[in-house]
């Protein structure tokens, strides 16, 4: 994993993605999905690009399942993003989720803060 | 300045990486292009039991694996999880610029994208996928432990991924619109047997309903006319595939359905241009069919690299 992208487990929603000031985007990963071993080097790359503007994290869907099931995410991988704690939005889930894609919806946030 | 190769392959599935292989042999500068792991659509299959020189069962990711890991040995080059931003396959010089930034160039390319799932087009489709609506029994199987599943289709992916889902879901239901499976009869028992696995004949999914998350699957018999509304934890919809070809539309000549037509080496209308694997207009789709295509599409390449240096 990227130096941009950090790790969390449930119990640091509220701290990291609730309270966070910046924009979020929240990747639901699970092992044993080459959809979602496709997507790390892609988000790691778009984390990179934004850094110190919007927080790029990943979750454990399997060991979190708790917030999975509270958001209702049910695949992997799954893009969910966050402003000012709220969902905001287009998820992006499956194997077909594209570089510019997370761009171009971070692009958006940033533009709208 | 450009990378430039002999030819660039687009796609590591069976077809691209057996292209490769050929071509990486026959000392072609190669490149292979993948948006996202090697292994094309066998990195999501669960098992593999009909590929020859396997006696038993491999997984489909160790499959991948295996295939891209001789590619690399004969020096082919494969970059993953690329985007191609711009292309350009009219001319003598084929061009990719890719993830916006780096520009790769060859005279011949091997188009080798492959298909992907078909969705059903129903309602709700796309609002749950994610959202209980899956395409990927090993990437999302586990989250259904101990739960009631739906699976959507007859054919080989669909039968073979309900007998998966089974080491998970305590119930999976298979909705198929004929009244017997299209899957092969090994499997096709197989499945008939699992004390697990229940099905509805010709009936096909009308909506896929709930609040924020699934809940209902809307079913109709294409018989009876008969409406019904089943409860559901989650839906893995197998209906078959369709081609990938956002390369080469508008420049090849597709069939009806969209499939690339070529000639028996695999080349298209356009010179340096060829096509190989599930995206080529044929009869059967299979991970040894997309092998030999592959395999007679780096032989023509090389002859044609020959000619036209």
């Amino acid at each position: 994993m990227s130096e941009f992208v950090k790790e969390i487990t449930q119990g640091d929603f509220e701290a990291e993605v609730a309270r966070s000031t910046l924009p979020v985007v929240l990747d639901f990963f699970s092992t044993e999905c080459p959809p979602c071993e496709a997507l790390a080097p892609k988000f790691d790359a778009v984390a990179e690009q934004f850094a110190g503007k919007a927080r790029f994290l990943k979750i454990f869907r399997q060991g979190n399942k708790d917030l999975a099931s509270r958001l209702g995410v049910t695949g992997s991988p799954t893009l969910v993003f966050f402003q000012g704690g709220t969902e905001v939005g287009e998820r992006m889930s499956g194997e077909e989720i594209k570089r510019t894609a997370i761009k171009a919806q971070v692009e958006a946030l940033l533009a709208v803060q | 300045m450009a990378g430039k190769y002999d030819v660039i392959i687009v796609g590591a599935g069976p077809a691209g990486l057996s292209a490769a292989i050929y071509a990486s042999r026959a000392r072609l500068r190669t490149l292979v292009l993948d948006e996202s792991v090697p292994g094309g659509q066998m990195k999501t299959t669960h098992k593999v039991s009909n590929y020859p020189g396997f006696p038993e069962d491999v997984k489909g990711t160790d499959l991948a694996l295996a295939f891209s890991t001789q590619a690399e040995r004969f020096g082919a080059r494969i970059r993953r999880a690329i985007e191609i931003t711009a292309h350009d396959l009219s001319g003598p010089v084929k061009t990719f610029e890719l993830d916006e930034e780096d520009h790769v160039e060859a005279p011949a390319v091997i188009i080798a994208t492959g298909a992907k799932p078909r969705e059903l087009g129903a309602p709700g489709e796309s609002k749950y996928r994610g959202r209980g609506i899956s395409y990927c029994a090993t990437c999302d199987g586990a989250y259904f432990d101990g739960k009631e599943i739906h699976v959507i289709g007859g054919g080989n992916s669909a039968v073979e991924e309900s007998l998966f889902l089974t080491q998970f879901a305590r119930k999976v239901t298979i909705v198929h619109q004929f009244d017997h499976f299209q899957a092969e009869p090994v499997s096709a028992a197989e499945a008939l047997e699992s004390p697990r696995i229940e099905v509805i004949w010709n009936s096909e999914p009308r909506a896929f309903l709930g609040e924020t998350q699934l809940e209902k699957l809307r079913i109709e018999n294409v018989k009876t006319k008969e409406v019904r509304e089943l409860p559901t934890d989650g839906v893995f919809i197998f209906v078959g595939y369709t081609p990938r070809t956002d390369l080469v539309k508008g420049l090849v000549r597709m069939n009806e359905w969209g499939y690339v037509e070529t000639q028996e080496d695999m080349s298209t209308d356009v010179p340096g241009v060829y096509v190989a694997g599930d995206i080529r207009s044929k009869r059967f789709r299979q991970i040894t069919t997309a092998v030999a295509d592959g395999t007679i599409a780096a032989l023509a390449v090389q002859k044609f690299v020959k000619d036209h240096r």
